[in-house]
């Protein structure tokens, strides 16, 4: 029994029958990604830099969008952007709203990453020496300057570990949106598997493809980056 | 017109007050020493005057500017924009005890960051510039190596060209050697004798008591916040009129005098 089903999942020739179908779907799995991890880092740095701000308001601000969107089962969240956010939005300006899933996934992944990536951003900036803001403000540069010029630059090397790690949760959560109906790869083997009836080798060949490209694209970037990243300590 | 005049500097950091009315002028092309114990308020008193710390009271004015407020026509005073006191710092260079250089770019990149960004020149005018301060600190051939692989010496010395190609009025130094071993102190002493020597106006934190008798042209022993004795290192180190001068100056009997 246990051989048999062993063997079935093993053999992926099914899963390479339906390889077009599945790689389309995996295409959008590289769009939410690519999307909701943009809207991710760029909310995210907005957060964390309301965080570190000398107002007292701005920082509530940024600790109420990191404890609410980091606390958000993305699960959860998904379900609620694409359901519940629409009729609230609806009911309050008196018309039909419905989201596109795309949009809603991107939404929902974006907002819960942003949480992440705010505190990863966070802690990346506020490890930079006062000493080097001082050197740059004694040379006359502006806050601004001194923010994408001497932190961000630093920051981003010193988070690069930790963000990609985060990239690569974000990638595997993106599995998630066949939930709301993007076609996405996971949906593609739900619908195969309806008509075939065959789930072991078309989940195990989806598992393998998720592997493979998520070992490959971090492996790479990380390969990519350590000289650089290392530069800059001891 | 002096360089740079202090005047009633007060520094106040909640319930302590470490500058309590603080006045000095410092000629162009002079070298003025502060000296005195940790705490006296030198380093806080270095910073009220590129405004890394904002004084209490007081001002300070560069070349008869003053750094803190504006006067319009009537001559009411206003607080300068933080824009203007940007301006405003680029004309005091500034080297700390931390070297604080930006370990993401190279010795050179170090140095052209603020011409370029800050006076706006152009790549090729700011490499020129950003050489030959470098050539002056004797570090030509280090110009593509990260502060990572630089000395503590070397990257002190880095940042004393960064300060320089900004072509300041003055430089400021927080206790520039500090955290060097001896022997590397001795090589950025030795730029710094160097800078004095072609008569740029410089303030100096210091604790080197020999460097500071044999290069100022004036030296000031701060205690508690109050300049408690100045005048030619001659006079201070050698007849100091101060009590506190002289228990302090006694400490460094062996490298001073």
């Amino acid at each position: 029994m246990f051989s048999e089903a062993l063997r079935e999942s093993v053999d992926l020739s099914l899963f390479w029958d339906y390889r077009e179908v599945m790689l389309s779907g995996l295409a959008f799995n590289f769009h939410v990604f690519a999307a909701s991890a943009t809207a991710a880092i760029a909310l995210g740095l907005g957060a964390a830099l309301l965080r570190v701000a000398q107002a007292l308001p701005f920082r509530v601000l940024g600790t109420l969008h990191v404890e609410t969107f980091r606390n958000a089962p993305d699960y959860i969240m998904l379900v609620w952007v694409h359901f519940v956010l629409p009729l609230l939005l609806g009911a309050a300006l008196g018309m039909r709203i419905e989201f596109h899933p795309f949009a809603s996934a991107v939404i929902a992944l974006g907002l819960v990453y942003s949480g992440y990536y705010a505190e990863t951003f966070r802690a990346g900036i506020q490890s930079i020496p006062r000493g080097h803001l001082e050197a740059g403000r004694a040379c006359g540069m502006s806050e601004r300057q001194i923010l994408w010029r001497i932190v961000m630059p630093q920051v981003v090397r010193r988070m690069l570990p930790e963000g990609l790690n985060q990239l690569v949760s974000l990638f595997k959560a993106t599995t998630i949106v066949s939930l709301i109906t993007v076609p996405d790869l996971m949906y593609r083997v739900s619908m195969v598997t309806a008509t075939e009836m065959k789930p072991l080798p078309l989940y195990t060949g989806a598992a393998l493809l998720y592997f493979a490209v998520v070992f490959a694209a971090a492996s790479l970037v990380r390969l990519a980056s350590e000289r650089w990243r290392r530069r800059i300590l001891a | 017109m002096p360089a740079i005049r202090a005047s009633g500097i007060r520094k106040r950091f909640g319930e302590l007050e470490v500058l309590k009315g603080v006045s000095f002028d410092v000629r162009r092309g002079s070298v003025v020493s502060m000296i005195g114990a940790s705490g006296s308020g030198k380093s806080t008193l270095l910073r009220c005057i590129n405004r890394l710390e904002t004084p209490t009271e007081g001002e300070v004015y560069v070349d008869g500017v003053p750094m803190g407020f504006v006067e319009d026509r009537g001559g009411r005073r206003r607080p300068r924009p933080l824009s203007e006191v940007n301006r405003l710092r680029r004309d005091l260079g500034m080297v700390f005890q931390q070297f604080n250089l930006w370990p993401h770019m190279t010795a050179l990149g170090n140095v052209i960051e603020a011409p370029m960004r800050v006076r706006g020149l152009s790549r090729a005018e700011a490499v020129a510039l950003g050489e030959a301060a470098l050539e002056q600190v004797r570090l030509a051939e280090k110009r593509d190596a990260y502060p990572a692989h630089l000395s503590g010496g070397q990257q002190q010395r880095v940042a004393i060209a960064r300060a320089l190609a900004m072509q300041p009025k003055a430089m400021l130094f927080d206790e520039a050697t500090s955290s060097l071993d001896p022997e590397l102190t001795e090589e950025v002493l030795a730029v710094m004798r160097e800078l004095a020597q072609r008569g740029t106006t410089m303030i100096v934190v210091t604790h080197e008591m020999r460097f500071a008798r044999e290069v100022s042209d004036e030296v000031m022993f701060l205690h508690d916040g109050v300049i408690e004795e100045s005048g030619p290192p001659e006079q201070v180190f050698g007849a100091p009129r101060s009590e506190r001068c002289r228990q302090f100056l006694s400490k460094f009997i062996g490298q001073a005098r």
